[in-house]
């Protein structure tokens, strides 16, 4: 048996000691070992971003990084946003622009948003297609959840923008 | 989907990492960005008794712009990081432009230039891009460093001639003649996926006739390659439709690609000589000051 | 409708002083849990002791299972049990769907193959261990020897029934099926222009996010099933579920908790549903399977796989005069339950006369046994197949006659003093706006200019094209109509059970289940609207087999329509019996009180009441009402509704495309639809419907495609290969909404979810034909493919 490894990780501003198998994904991490199930695995290969979330600000696909690897890294999980009774603004925006169906996708979505927006993606319909391009919807036809990011953005204003955020096409596929 | 099991090896420094890869005698893999790795594992197509993860060699991060004009990358440079480095996009906008069609953001927040070159994926853009530009590649092993052509390093379609204990470190871009003009073109179904096939070229107009002129392309050969006889075409007379058919020609010529589910050969053929000639419009256009009308 | 209550008040400017509900833009109910990861899907449900089930599923297409050898699993540390379908037998009887349409052969569902498998991908053992991970580890230590059979992969060779897959049904044959109407020879003979071929839709899947999950638990002491699923039809599960173990429906509850979507993959009884409980039957344990991605792309029920001849006869005019249709339908290795293997082949001819006038019709339809994933239901089933054939060659006779496409169709529309039309295949349109969908999308593109504008973008050398089609779908249909041809079960029905507590608080219980789709907002806006409350007061209770007598779940856009059919007869009657109970406690006339917003209260004066005070008074206040009143104006109702027949739906669609000569990839500069759902609900949750089929018609129409080798191998076993759009290729959308008026069935509401779907495959292919000149006859359209046909 391959002896399970220490880690120290700080999830939504708490801080959780635990011992993990190497090989478990940081997403089965979250949801058994720490039962923030607000993250969900969609494929397990990439490709669909339901599994997006926070690790040391940045989003990252939970399902192609390991626990061990997030040993003494802050992590951010859609349960760190706001709760049912107080809503985020870029969750409100979603909500307000009918910008989820089935709402498998959306906390990945909504990782993925909040990362596009701290890092200057411009406030225009094809950029935001292009950053959101990682994510996977199979309900909404996206036009939605563009309008909510977009109406998000405007929201947030310039200073929305995380300070290192360069004016840099984040997303912007040719 | 879950990876079989492995031992966890959190390296601190490339001399650590190369001890921890020699002592598996081949069965440890290295993990950087793991965004092409973990994919493997979670299909379980691959089973390493060990990762060597590097992602704790700080050293290895970064981009130093050298003093003759070109850059020294280290191999942990996140894909993000390549596509917002000002030194990047002043000294190697092709390069910028290739970051653009790199997967999406929270994989480029993770991958790695050395991850991607040492995972040599025939349609992956950085490959291409070492290919291009003449790159170097320092590599770490047991007895010590040595450097490798671009051009060597990749040895089939996701093979490299890394030994199993070797580690990439850095890559070196010599400087591109300044200004020069440069086109990247790539084609795929989905935005962010790998391509079928991608063209990018890079040249100087010295007095109207096109000169320092390098052409690479991918997706149509088990490795992304340079195409010497397309260059030639070009090379010393001005770009015109002419010389851009061909170059294209000799790009068809040259290339043997291959066929899967999203392309034939012969489609992947026609395709890549489309995209030359696209490159190459862009090209001229930017290195005669043109470039507003560059697509 | 007999069954509505004669209750609507006689004072029409109470009603038009009441807030509108039903049509209100009200935000999700669902939303606030959605959007903070505090939803419950069945991936999410963790119970004491829970054992984590993984499974072993064939790498061959056919062959037989000539040993098993589970040793070396079950060294594994960690494995509690490993299956093979031999520890199966006496503890299930696998359900066999049975169809009384023409020319079927059933075959079963198995829990686990036994003795031979049939498809790639097909569960041969079952691992139960402590974790996920080593369910995976153990299952690849399990030994199969396999003799390979002949694989017969292209269902036009297998009709020839020299393999067959299932030796006991004596044919690879499952459906063969004809529809027939008026002298279709006489037609072609009197044609002006015939135009027709092969026409191809290739394999799809419908990939919901969330794939599917199932958690067991049984409860030795009450002997009581508890089978938490991702499905659609929980009714259906529990149900079925109830026969293969021999168990009564009150001791097995079905629940489908929050579910990613669906969009039909999730409407059968599968294998792993079966075995989960039967180990968890075994073990006294709770056990839990999630499907992962590649299990999905080999387990799940398939769709669209079809291969159509057909013919369209037209004469100088550009009138219909008669259609002719052979169907091949690749079912797959088994008929689904309940659905069967006729489901979608036969839906293929039932609406490939779509919404025109159609004098003469002749079609054959024929359901085929493969050794591949099963065929089963994806939104739309059939009919963008349908439509994309049927509006190929509307667009190819409109070429041959020299007309205007649109003109076209407008010549061979079923007009509005036609309603009810009986179609070719029997199917009957009930008044619906054909015409006014297919004005108000070339209205909203301005077809002309953009006409025009077309030809100059051509002039200048790019490939631009216009595609223009209409089609018509039936929705929410009623017990007189089989949702799926002969088939075992009663789909015409759903009953709601609405009721004021003790405390005043409403519930309103559906035998229906949401997957995604928004019916907590939008029955709660029914049954507020109905019964006068707010959408706030009413808790949506679905997908719980517990809470109702008899449901079957979403599917064949039926939930708005029969659910909300349901909710509107129970809530007035609820309604009906508060005022009554009211009145008597405010000495007044039922017919001076009025209820609003959970307000009940005299017009004119200051007298009213809260619900709540209404139900204290009801339940608690003994002595305030006669007794017979809490013995016979119950504050509760539980009504069913039956549309009976089904309620048509229709829409046209507009898709301005351009093709890049180079790569050949196909960009959609422009996309409009505009469909007919009836009386709106919600127009958000409308749109949002819309804008979701339409953005997966995008992927079947340019990227999807289930492809296998001529082995039974499936080449497309990850996202990677198998393409779903993203928010790049779908383009924006221009979707506006037709309600026209539907007095037949009781609400107006007519049945939505399916519709984007099968307008778009065809609008998109119509469009790149006109682009390039060229005639499309397969989808997905692929570079490739528009390469080859181009001439290189």
């Amino acid at each position: 048996m391959i002896p399970k490894v220490p880690i120290t990780v700080t999830v939504n501003g708490r801080t959780y000691e635990r011992e993990v198998p190497p090989r478990l994904h940081l997403a089965d991490f979250l949801r058994e070992d720490l039962h923030l199930t607000g993250t969900h695995v969609g494929c397990e290969h990439g490709i669909c971003g339901a599994c997006t979330i926070l690790l040391n600000g940045d989003s990252v696909r939970s399902c192609l990084t390991f626990a061990v690897q997030a040993n003494g890294a802050e992590i951010t999980t859609v349960e760190g946003l706001g709760t049912p009774d107080d809503l985020s603004p870029l969750q409100q925006a979603f909500r307000e622009h009918h910008a989820l169906q089935c709402g498998f996708c959306t906390p990945g979505m909504l990782m993925s948003t909040i990362d596009l927006m701290q890092k200057g993606t411009p406030a225009t319909e094809e950029a935001v297609r292009g950053a959101l391009s990682g994510n996977l919807c199979r309900c909404t036809g996206y036009e939605n959840i563009v309008r909510a990011v977009l109406a998000a953005m405007e929201a947030a204003g310039p200073e929305g923008k995380a300070a290192e955020g360069t004016e840099n096409e984040a997303g912007a596929n040719g | 989907m879950k990876p079989p099991p492995f031992t966890y090896v959190a390296a601190t420094s490339v001399a650590e990492a190369v001890a921890a890869l020699a002592a598996h005698d081949g069965e440890a893999k290295v993990i950087a960005g793991g965004q092409s790795l973990v994919p493997m594992l979670n299909f379980r197509l691959l089973a390493p008794a060990a990762l060597v993860d590097i992602n704790g060699i700080r050293e290895l991060d970064f981009v130093d712009a050298t003093a003759d004009g070109g850059l020294r990358i280290g191999a942990l440079t996140r894909h993000y990081t390549l596509l917002t480095s000002p030194d990047v996009a002043e000294r190697f906008p092709v390069l910028g432009e290739a970051m653009r069609h790199v997967a999406h953001l929270a994989i480029r927040n993770r991958g790695t230039i050395g991850g991607s070159l040492s995972h040599a994926d025939p349609a992956a853009e950085l490959p291409m891009m070492v290919t291009l530009l003449d790159a170097t590649l320092t590599v770490a092993g047991p007895g010590g460093e040595r450097q490798l052509a671009a051009a060597d390093f990749f040895d089939g379609a996701l093979t490299t001639v890394l030994a199993e204990d070797e580690l990439l470190t850095t890559i070196t871009l010599p400087p591109l003649p300044q200004p020069h003009g440069w086109g990247f073109h790539e084609f795929a179904q989905r935005a962010g996926d790998f391509a079928l096939a991608a063209a990018a070229v890079v040249l100087t107009a010295d007095d109207g006739a096109a000169a320092n002129v390098r052409l690479a392309v991918m997706g149509v050969d088990e490795n992304p390659s340079r195409i010497a006889a397309a260059e030639a075409a070009l090379v010393g007379q001005p770009v015109s439709d002419d010389t851009i058919a061909a170059a294209a020609a000799a790009v068809r010529e040259a290339v043997d690609p291959p066929e899967d589910l999203h392309g034939s050969a012969t489609y992947r053929r026609h395709l890549v000589g489309g995209l030359v000639e696209r490159a190459i419009r862009d090209a001229w256009a930017r290195a005669t000051g043109n470039a507003g009308g560059a697509a | 409708m007999d069954n509505l209550p004669e209750d609507l008040p006689a004072d029409l400017n109470l009603m038009e002083m009441r807030p509108k509900i039903i049509g209100a833009r009200v935000q999700r109910v669902e939303d606030p849990r959605l959007l903070t990861g505090t939803g419950q899907y069945t991936a999410d449900i963790k119970l004491p002791n829970m054992a984590h089930l993984a499974f072993r599923r064939s790498e061959m297409a056919h062959a037989t299972i000539d040993n098993i050898d589970v040793s070396a699993a079950l060294a594994v540390p960690g494995v509690i049990a490993v299956y093979t379908a031999e520890d199966f037998y006496g503890q299930i009887t696998p359900p066999r769907a049975e169809s009384k349409t023409e020319g079927f052969h059933s075959t079963p569902i198995l829990p686990l193959a036994d003795g031979k498998v049939r498809h790639v991908g097909e569960v041969v053992v079952a691992v139960v261990a402590e974790s996920r991970y080593i369910a995976e580890d153990a299952a690849e230590h399990i030994e199969i020897d396999f003799t390979p059979l002949p694989v017969i992969a292209d269902p036009r060779e297998a009709v020839k029934n020299e393999v067959l897959l299932h030796d006991d049904a004596g044919t690879n044959v499952l459906v063969d099926r004809t529809f027939g109407r008026g002298e279709v020879d006489d037609a072609f003979s009197q044609a002006a222009h015939i135009v027709g071929g092969d026409f191809r839709t290739t394999r799809k899947t419908a990939s919901p996010i969330e794939a599917r999950a199932a958690v067991c638990e049984w409860d030795r002491g009450r002997r009581t099933l508890t089978l938490w699923s991702a499905t659609q039809v929980p009714g259906v599960i529990r149900d079925t579920i109830g026969d293969v173990f021999g168990l009564s429906g009150s001791h097995v509850r079905v629940i489908a908790p929050d579910v990613g979507g669906g969009f039909g993959c999730k409407t059968c009884l599968y294998p792993e549903e079966m075995v989960a409980c039967a180990a968890a039957i075994k073990l006294g344990q709770p056990v839990k399977w999630v499907s992962d991605r590649m299990e999905d792309l080999v387990g799940t029920n398939q769709a669209f796989d079809e291969y159509v001849h057909a013919e369209l006869a037209v004469d100088a005019e550009g009138h219909i005069l008669g259609l002719r249709a052979d169907v091949v339908g690749d079912s797959g290795a088994y008929s689904i339950y309940p659905w069967t293997a006729a489901l979608e082949p036969v839906q293929v001819i039932s609406f490939l006369p779509g919404p025109y006038r159609m004098p003469a019709y002749a079609a054959r339809t024929r359901a085929v046994a493969t050794p591949k994933t099963p065929l089963g239901a994806y939104r739309g089933i059939g009919r963008p197949t349908a439509t994309f054939v049927m509006e190929r060659l509307v667009d190819l006779a409109a070429r041959a006659a020299g007309i205007d496409p649109v003109e076209m169709r407008r010549r061979n529309l079923v007009q509005p003093h036609e309603f009810p039309y009986r179609t070719g295949s029997g199917l009957v349109w009930d008044r619906v706006g054909f015409i006014e969908s297919l004005d108000a999308v070339t209205d909203s593109i301005g077809y002309d200019d953009l006409r025009a504008e077309q030809l100059k973008m051509r002039e200048a050398g790019r490939k631009v094209g216009l595609g223009v089609v209409c089609y018509a779908e039936l929705g929410g249909i009623g017990s007189r109509i089989a949702v799926a041809p002969g088939m075992p079960i009663n789909t015409g029905v759903e009953t709601a059970n609405i009721r004021i507590d003790a405390t005043g608080a409403i519930t309103a219980n559906f035998g229906t289940a949401s997957n995604g789709q928004g019916l907590e907002t939008t029955l709660a806006q029914v049954v507020a609207e109905e019964l006068g409350c707010r959408v706030e007061d009413v808790e949506i209770r679905h997908g719980d087999t517990s809470l109702m007598a008899h449901g079957s779940g979403s599917y064949a856009s039926r939930s708005a329509v029969l659910a909300g059919g349901a909710a509107t007869v129970s809530a007035r009657e609820v309604r009906a019996n508060v005022l009554k109970v009211a009145a008597m406690i405010m000495e007044v006339a039922e017919s001076d009180i009025d209820m609003v917003g959970s307000r009940i209260y005299v017009p004119g004066t200051d007298r009213e009441m809260t619900l709540k005070q209404v139900a204290h008074t009801y339940y608690q206040e003994m002595g305030r009402l006669p007794k017979e009143v809490r013995e016979e104006v119950p504050l509760e109702s539980t009504r069913s509704f039956d549309p009976y027949l089904g309620t048509a739906a229709c829409a046209s669609h507009a898709a301005l495309v351009e093709v890049d000569p180079v790569t050949w990839g196909v960009k959609i500069l422009k996309y409009a639809a505009a469909e007919d759902c009836g009386r709106i609900i919600n127009p958000d949750v409308a749109d949002g419907q819309m804008r979701g089929g339409i953005a997966q018609g995008v992927g079947v129409a340019l990227l999807e495609e289930i492809i296998h080798d001529e082995d039974g191998q499936i080449l497309t076993a990850s996202l990677v290969d198998y393409v779903l759009p993203s928010a790049v290729e779908v383009p924006i959308m221009d979707v506006m909404h037709v309600e026209s008026e539907n007095p037949d069935n009781g609400t107006g509401f007519r049945g939505l979810g399916e519709g984007g779907i099968i307008g778009a495959p065809a609008a998109i292919a119509n469009a790149i034909a006109d682009a390039l000149d060229i005639d499309i006859r397969e989808i997905p359209i692929t570079p490739e493919k528009l390469f080859r046909q181009t001439g290189n």
